[in-house]
């Protein structure tokens, strides 16, 4: 069952299309990748979701209401935004005291997600000066408050230190092993592959795909070639449809084309082909592939 | 609805701005109600002694500045949660933003209210302190008093809520402080100087007036000390200032307050 639903959505903004026409659907219990560079559209996507910017046309439904229609919307969206803010002279435990109040949740709740996200503490020291890795905890710390169902983070792991990554994965992984749903926005797709059964792919407001982890690396074969005339035959590579980036002097990585059929484009040209290997790509190339390929086409 | 009353006020409870500006809007009430007292029965100043009615009525109203920084406060109430984009989560929490609106404008008239209480009973205090150092008499009654100290709590709390209505209406904060100094300060004391009969509309004025300020003592320009015409009605001057924030409220809403959250 798709508890999330963005049909046709698109906002623009005076001179900029934002999001173009998303479509995409999170079945429930499952960690969903929400990937695409800067300014990709991601976050006005997710804003839009939560009833904070209203779509030019399209819909965004969460178990089939608009936000605004949600009873208690904090009791089944729990989200935390880009920097999500808080007021800079209020106490850590004074900003979710508010949260809770006007949530209905019980006051104890506050100090068990202080503990939960480390701020215990900091909880009395004021926001203002926080660094943005606690910042991250506080908003993180905010969206788990009333234990919703849903989660919705932007960019959760900005500003944290590696060992931050690392309690976020586990944080997300457990979260999901409790069956809620989340989705998570990044452009580090690193940060996310080993936590998401999927991803959903943006780039300058278009949906690149939506896709599972398998999906994309199975699909994809990655080849490594030795070459003396790596340039050249990388060249070659794309104008046929592939995708090669050369890697080094003498080596290109190569995506859509196998390996024969490169084998004959080098030898139609006359380039010497040392040595070809064949791998799984890794995510990072395919992202970097699936977005920089819109690049070019623009 | 109670909830999210109770929770705009732990907000406010969780500001050192707003006991800052309750802080400074008594110190004022204070200082002000003394230089009253001080000109009280000079020659040339225009205010009779405080022995008198009139004289003492002058020291223990001075409430307007009170009003001024209610009215402040109610503005940052609204666009506070802009200039520091904390409106992100209270709309998460809340999205039907109408009811956030009306929420701010009740939290606001609350602690509006007891900015209201503070000065009147500093003003009072002090007029009331000199009388009797001077062992005269109290020329105004105990229930004119507290009737000036009401009047104040309530126009105190209505400015507030036209405060926050207004800082719904207009999102900057920086604007809307120095808008709101700039109407008190010289806009109202321009145009009630220039066309007096319409001094007991100006809603700063009528506010005042509420809190048995008497029209001109508040004003600060060309319209102080002008002594012609009366007040409107206390419920009738309460009614225009409330008519003004529903005004203003009832724009927001279907303007600002519905603009997108980025």
């Amino acid at each position: 069952m798709a508890v999330i639903e963005v049909d046709h959505l698109t906002k623009r903004f005076t001179g900029l299309t934002a999001v173009d026409d998303v479509t995409f659907a999170v079945e429930q219990a499952s960690v969903v990748g929400f990937l695409g560079p800067n300014g990709a559209g991601k976050t006005t996507t997710l804003r839009m979701l939560l009833g904070l910017v209203t779509p030019t046309s399209g819909t965004a439904r969460i178990n089939g209401h608009r936000y605004a229609d949600i009873d208690e919307p904090l009791r089944v969206v729990g989200a935390a935004l880009e920097s999500s803010p808080a007021y800079p002279g209020r106490s850590a435990r004074n900003h979710l005291r508010i949260a809770a109040l006007v949530a209905g949740v019980r006051p104890g709740r506050v100090d068990e997600v202080l503990d939960l996200v480390d701020l215990t503490e900091a909880a009395n020291h004021r926001v203002g000066g926080f660094s943005l890795g606690m910042r991250q905890r506080l908003a993180l710390a905010t969206a788990l408050l009333c234990e919703p169902e849903i989660l919705i983070l932007d960019e959760p792991a900005n500003g944290l230190d590696p060992e931050g990554v690392y309690w976020l994965r586990t944080l997300l992984r457990d979260l999901a092993s409790e069956g809620r749903t989340v989705l998570v926005s990044s452009h580090i797709l690193p940060e996310v592959a080993q936590t998401v059964d999927s991803v959903v792919i943006l780039d300058h407001g278009r949906l690149v795909t939506q896709a599972t982890l398998a999906e994309l690396t199975g699909g994809t074969q990655l080849l490594r070639i030795r070459t003396p005339r790596a340039a050249d035959l990388a060249d070659l590579i794309n104008a046929r449809d592939g995708a090669a980036r050369v890697v080094a002097d003498d080596r290109i990585e190569a995506t859509g084309a196998t390996s024969e059929q490169i084998g004959l484009m080098a030898a139609e040209h006359g380039i010497p082909i040392f040595e070809t290997t064949t791998g799984h790509a890794d995510l990072e190339d395919i992202f970097l592939g699936l977005t920089a390929g819109d690049e070019q086409t623009r | 609805m109670t909830r999210l009353v109770r929770t705009e006020l732990l907000k406010l409870a969780t500001m050192r701005l707003t006991y800052g500006l309750l802080a400074v809007a008594a110190a004022l009430s204070a200082l002000f109600s003394l230089l009253e007292n001080n000109m009280a029965g000079r020659a040339g100043s225009g205010v009779p002694p405080i022995s008198t009615a009139d004289g003492l009525r002058t020291v223990t109203t001075v409430t307007g500045f009170a009003m001024l920084f209610a009215a402040v406060l109610g503005s940052i109430v609204a666009n506070g949660e802009f200039r520091h984009s904390t409106a992100t989560l209270t709309y998460l929490a809340t999205p039907k933003r109408t009811r956030v609106l009306l929420a701010k404008v009740i939290a606001s008239s609350c602690v509006g209210s007891l900015f209201g209480l503070v000065a009147g009973i500093v003003a009072t205090g002090v007029g009331l302190a000199f009388v009797a150092g001077h062992g005269d008499h109290v020329a105004l009654s105990a229930g004119t008093l507290v009737g000036h100290v009401a009047g104040a709590v309530v126009g105190a709390a209505l400015v507030a809520a036209l405060g926050a209505a207004i800082g719904s209406l207009v999102r900057s904060q920086l604007a809307t402080v120095i808008g709101i100094f700039v109407w008190t300060i010289i806009i109202e004391s321009l145009i009630g100087g220039l066309y007096t009969s319409t001094r007991p509309y100006l809603p700063y004025t009528a506010a005042t007036a509420l809190a048995g300020t008497k029209l001109g003592s508040a004003a600060f320009g060309p319209a102080h000390g002008l002594k012609s015409g009366g007040p409107l009605p206390f419920a009738a001057g309460a009614a225009l200032i409330a008519a003004f924030a529903a005004a203003a409220a009832l724009i927001a809403a279907r303007t600002t307050v519905r603009r997108d959250i980025t």
